[in-house]
């Protein structure tokens, strides 16, 4: 084509969509466009709710870190087992997640509102998005879901993206499944450390072997407990977290001592509810968990006597400690107590005791020794080789220092004879998103477009139709 | 499924063509420098310019974003338009009031071309457009009606503003503008475009602004940047922290490697931009009769300044005037002449009372000898007798104290006033004369980014304290923690908003107050073993580091600190005793180092100096003189039509700068080669939305 010539009206197809990918997690949602190595859109779950002159107000996505407001409370719509179980509020986060960045509300379409009074025979046609304003209405979604979601979430999933959002095209697969795809395996022992679960996923040829798949909450919120506990029992003093939006300013003070900051206050009526500051520590608990956590590498336990006869303790206590300085300008160093909050996820006697936890004390069977171990018993003798070899750990939580180290103790402790093989992306997004970037792949493939339950099917079918088609 | 199938299909399609595309196609004559056109659509002002000038300028033209409904709905035009209804008393016959009818019309009707011509000069025509059929008001015999059309430039009433905080409210309307400033720059026909995107757009709506630019203009090659993208090309840097503070809304970017970190990013941060400071102003002094008008002058004014925190205010007792009355200081009492209360309401006589005796014509322009005669010769002289006065009247009254120490100072406050119906008959035209009197304030100019009453459902309301959160919270959200140091230590603060004196100095302070850390948390004093080793190479001689990240060593955080206790405190013993055999852990090895291997930030915060090669882009430092304020009065009278103002805006908008440096390496100094823009064959190709695989 002469590039001088100016195009022809409705030169080009005029119906290029891909698919979006909405992967909902319990802490973060992410949503973005099938194709791209990473989700556009990444929001928290959490939704802030607030009342502003006598009406009850939303918010959702960064801005609850942001700016407190006031009375605000937070609240998930997500169960911490991972299931969803507020159902109006997960489609307006959900929603929220994809309209935000990617479609935009919809307040009606551009191309109707006006502007072809001027130029109907410029625009194309095609282009006329059907008349129904739903957010979806021309992009297919593929969504993740845990392993272990039971059959009635998955049928309320499929009806909101079929009857609210108005896809005209769905899938739902499973996040472990996906999390192995980005690994480029069809056959994957998944090992997701999430925030509120931590999940083993036996994926066989693409499919997900049900009766393999187990799960435990020993997830980051669990990890942030046990920091939570430990800052009870530091010495000299307990710490308490304050965080950034209570303090006005701070002064510096020396490792150690009672912090010296201007503390703001907010009248009663006013002030934000328990549940968003404990949402606001938790963001300082993650830099923590990024700056200072650490698992003891191995080999063994924490507790175990190394080989030349000292205990890892000790050994552990003569590395150089981490320091770090809390909102308020109290800092100080922490030595070896950096590896015991995450020890109980290998060795539940290593669990620091906290009555006031919201986490019972985790048991023995829900340790991620024991639920790879559990997960490998639930599949056929002859592939449990097949999946050691490709243990691919996916999950923000994972990324905490010298897991993976760890786990392959572990695993090469618990399974001498095979030969196992740890595959863990190194690049952070990609441990982050795995499941997502699963399902981009997964939506962008040519051989996928049989799979996608079509409007028309779901109409003929039901929701019912999602336990056959998605398995 | 049919549909399912295409979007797979086309998906797919996409996926093979990103492979072989071709970067250039052979028959695409190269762009020329002058035959691109830049727009940055902002909420309250778009710029946009024709052509890469030699050494790049602030933006040639500046249009006001909004649009007003022409008669037939669905269309727009850039200036008001007002059907008049009129009864006209005829002298003589007709003849006269005709003839002005005519005239009018047929202004209208080349309008266009006139634009396209001279652009610059287009603003203060349409001043002397309004001046039809006053003539007829000597006495009379007969009476007719008259229905005309008038274009009122000074008018914003019923303006339809298309953007609101970044985000496109009105699509008809912002393509209706984006379509007057195409036709009033009237590029030639080979002319490639660069679109700034705000933060906020969608992918869908950057889908339609594509589809749009393509087949409305017919451009042979399309870029959309994002801004924060912009800014970083106009400091030169891959990695920055960009704040952009608007009118309405703030948005802050952490950019690394040019690459824009989408998670985390603040956008569109609503009630922090320079509305927010009116609002304070007008919550201050409303009370005390200024009109939001005079706050807006008053925050662009040279005497606001926003004081570092813990910065006392010039007190009752201050030093600068004896006598002041702390009860009265913060009444806006008149000018050192003493004349009876100041301000006065908007029309409220041609004559303003500046520096006691001098008040004949001062601060008065007349339009009309503006029209008519040597502009440039004009204002000069105006100017000149301006500064004359001011010498002699200010300097030997109050001695030279900072403005921060002085309790009480005054602005120059201009207004456009439509002269009264006497004054037009006199000679014949309706005028807009601009008035300009000096108004005194008192402390409340430093008060501006204090916490309103008014605070609606916000607690902080601190607006620089919002600023800085955000940006910590964007820092924090970046995954390659081993840049975030850097980012703190290269913010770019930009936008209308944060010309106001002080700010950037009070936003560090906020941040160094609320986030630095203290030292004793960043220098590893203690708890050095005593069977302290070598440090052992990390990861053993398999280790790569990929991507070019720099290991633990090299943290810049760690800078100023004995490297071999950082390197002993990044070093993880387990890689030592790891048994030999495990090659699949490589990869996350190399994990560790850029997903915890750093300590906590930030240390320092420092803004990033602006790039001097630029002299057109003065610092913003510079830029609070009367002169900078009242050429950014958008809406307040011809000024803010589409008048260009060269040199009065500088670094704040340097998304602008980074606009023509980034037009000039697409475009021409590429040539496609770096996929930074879309050309129509692609577009024909793969349509809208493969936009997104060019958004640099």
């Amino acid at each position: 084509m002469n590039p001088s010539n100016p195009p022809q009206a409705a030169e080009y197809g005029g119906d290029e969509v891909s698919a979006i990918v909405l992967d909902p997690g319990y802490s973060t949602t992410r949503a973005g466009f099938a194709g791209e190595d990473a989700p556009k859109s990444l929001v928290p779950t959490y939704y802030g709710k607030y009342n502003a002159d006598g009406q009850e107000k939303l918010i959702f996505g960064d801005d609850v870190f942001v700016t407190p407001r006031p009375a605000l409370s937070v609240h998930n719509p997500v169960g911490k087992d991972g299931i969803v179980e507020d159902w109006d509020m997960a489609e307006k986060v959900w929603e929220y997640s994809f309209t935000s960045r990617l479609t935009g509300a919809k307040p009606g379409n551009p191309f109707q509102n006006g502007l072809n009074d001027i130029s109907n025979d410029e625009l194309p046609t095609e282009m006329e998005v059907e008349s129904d304003e739903k957010p979806l209405a021309d992009s297919p979604l593929l969504m993740t879901e845990p392993g272990w979601n039971p059959a009635k979430a998955r049928e309320k999933t499929i009806e909101i993206a079929m009857e609210k959002w108005g896809t005209p095209a769905f899938y739902l697969a499973r996040s472990g499944v996906l999390a192995a795809f980005a690994s480029g395996k069809a056959s994957a022992l998944v090992v997701d450390i999430g925030a509120s679960n931590i999940s083993i996923t036996p994926v066989h040829d693409g499919m997900i072997l049900k009766r393999g798949v187990q799960h435990s909450p020993l997830g980051g919120d669990y990890i942030s407990s046990q920091i939570r506990a430990l800052f009870k029992s530091n010495s000299p003093q307990p710490i308490t977290i304050t965080p950034h939006y209570l303090i006005s300013s701070k002064t510096a003070v020396e490792a150690g001592q009672a912090p010296q900051a201007k503390y703001k206050t907010f009248p009663a009526e006013k002030a934000p509810d328990a549940s968003y500051r404990s949402l606001l520590e938790e963001r300082t608990l993650s830099e923590f968990k990024e700056c200072v956590v650490q698992v003891w590498p191995g080999p063994n336990k924490l507790s175990a006597t190394g080989p030349t006869g000292v205990s890892n303790e000790e050994t552990a206590r003569t590395w150089p400690g981490r320091p770090f300085e809390f909102p308020d300008g109290y800092n100080q160093v922490f030595g070896v107590d950096r590896f015991r909050v995450v020890e109980s996820l290998f060795d539940v006697k290593a669990a620091i005791p906290d009555p006031d936890s919201p986490f019972p004390a985790p048991t023995s069977s829900q340790t991620i020794p024991e639920l790879i171990k559990g997960a490998l018993s639930g599949v056929d003798v002859d592939i449990r080789p097949h999946l050691l070899a490709n243990v691919v750990v996916t999950g923000a939580s994972s990324l905490l220092y010298g897991f993976t180290d760890r786990l392959n103790h572990e695993l090469m402790q618990l399974f001498p004879g095979p030969r196992v093989r740890i595959s863990a992306p190194g690049n952070t997004a990609e441990r982050r998103f795995g499941s997502w970037i699963g399902g981009s792949i997964l939506a962008s493939l040519g051989t996928f477009h049989q799979m996608w339950i079509s409007k028309k099917e779901y109409e003929e079918h039901g929701p019912n139709i999602v336990e056959k088609r998605c398995k | 499924m049919a549909k399912a199938r295409t979007s797979q299909r086309k998906s797919h399609r996409r996926a093979s063509a990103r492979k072989q595309r071709p970067p250039h196609s052979p028959e695409m004559p190269p762009f020329k420098d002058e035959h691109i056109l830049l727009i940055a659509p902002g909420s309250e002002t778009t710029l946009a310019q024709l052509g890469l000038p030699e050494t790049f300028t602030p933006a040639r033209c500046r249009f006001p974003t909004r649009m007003f409904p022409a008669e037939k709905t669905g269309e727009y035009e850039p200036y008001r338009i007002r059907e008049k209804r009129q009864q006209v008393k005829v002298n003589n016959g007709t003849s006269a009031p005709e003839a002005s009818k005519e005239d009018v019309e047929m202004k209208d009707a080349t309008k266009p071309g006139q634009e396209g011509a001279a652009n610059a000069e287009s603003a203060e025509k349409p001043s002397g457009e309004g001046t039809e059929a006053e003539k007829a008001n000597e006495e009379s015999t007969q009476t007719v009606e008259e229905v005309y059309y008038e274009e009122d430039v000074a008018s914003d009433e019923g303006a339809i503003y298309p953007m609101e905080n970044g985000r496109i409210v009105d699509w008809p309307c912002f393509f209706a503008l984006l379509t007057h400033i195409y036709n009033a720059l009237s590029p030639p026909f080979h002319t490639p475009i660069l679109l700034i995107a705000e933060p906020v757009w969608t992918a869908r709506d950057r889908e339609a602004i594509t589809q749009f630019v393509f087949e409305k203009f017919k451009v042979p090659a399309f870029s959309l940047m994002d801004s924060a993208l912009a800014v970083c090309y106009g400091y030169g840097t891959s990695t920055a922290t960009v704040v952009d503070v608007g009118k309405g809304k703030v948005d802050v970017t952490a950019v690394t490697d040019f690459v824009v970190n989408e998670h985390g990013r603040g956008i569109a941060l609503e009630g922090c931009g320079g509305d927010a400071m009116t609002d304070r102003l007008v919550e201050l002094l409303g009370s005390k009769g200024f009109t939001r008008e005079m706050c807006k002058q008053l925050k662009r004014s040279n005497i606001t300044e926003i004081l570092p925190p813990g910065t006392p205010l010039p007190g009752a007792a201050a030093t600068a005037r004896q006598g002041a009355n702390p009860a009265t200081a913060a009444s806006t009492g008149s000018t050192d002449a003493g004349n009876e209360s100041a301000p006065r309401g908007p029309g409220d006589g041609t004559q303003t009372g500046t520096e006691g005796g001098n008040g004949e014509e001062e601060g008065v322009l007349d339009v009309a000898a503006i029209v008519s005669g040597d502009t440039n010769e004009y204002l000069a002289n105006i100017e000149k007798e301006k500064s004359t006065t001011k010498k002699g009247a200010v300097d030997p009254k109050q001695p030279r104290l900072p403005n921060s120490k002085k309790e009480k100072a005054s602005f120059q406050f201009e207004e456009f006033v439509q002269l009264e119906e006497e004054n037009a008959a006199a000679s014949g035209s309706k005028r807009y004369i601009r008035q300009s009197r000096e108004i005194e304030v008192s402390v409340e100019r430093f008060l501006l980014t204090t916490p309103r009453q008014q605070t609606g459902d916000r607690l902080s309301n601190m607006i620089l304290e919002d600023i800085a959160t955000q940006i910590h919270h964007t820092i924090l959200a970046v995954p390659d923690a081993t840049k975030r140091s850097e980012l703190w230590d290269s913010l770019i603060i930009v936008g209308n908003g944060s010309k106001v004196k002080g700010f950037v100095q009070a936003l560090l302070g906020v941040i160094t107050q609320k986030f630095i850390l203290s030292p004793s948390a960043t220098i590893f004093t203690s708890e050095i073993p005593s069977a302290f080793t070598t440090p052992l190479p990390t990861g053993g001689t398999n280790t790569p580091v990929s991507m070019g990240q720099p290991g633990p060593m090299y943290h810049p955080a760690a800078h100023g600190v004995n490297p071999l206790l950082v390197a002993a405190t990044h070093n993880n013993p387990g890689m030592a005793n790891m048994p030999p055999g495990t090659p699949s852990m490589d990869p996350n090895a190399v994990s560790h180092y850029r997903s915890t291997g750093h300590s906590q930030n930030p240390t320092s915060v420092k803004t990033l100096k602006p790039p001097e090669y630029f002299p057109d882009f003065k610092d913003q430092g510079n830029l609070n003189g009367p002169g900078a304020s009242a050429s950014g009065v958008a809406g307040s009278g011809p000024g803010g039509a589409a008048t260009s103002t060269p040199g009065s805006h500088g670094m704040e908008e340097a998304v602008f700068l980074g606009a023509q440096m980034a037009a000039k390496v697409f475009f021409v100094v590429d040539q496609g080669l770096s996929k930074g823009y879309m050309s129509r064959v692609e577009y024909n190709e793969s349509g809208p939305s493969a936009i997104h695989e060019y958004t640099v």
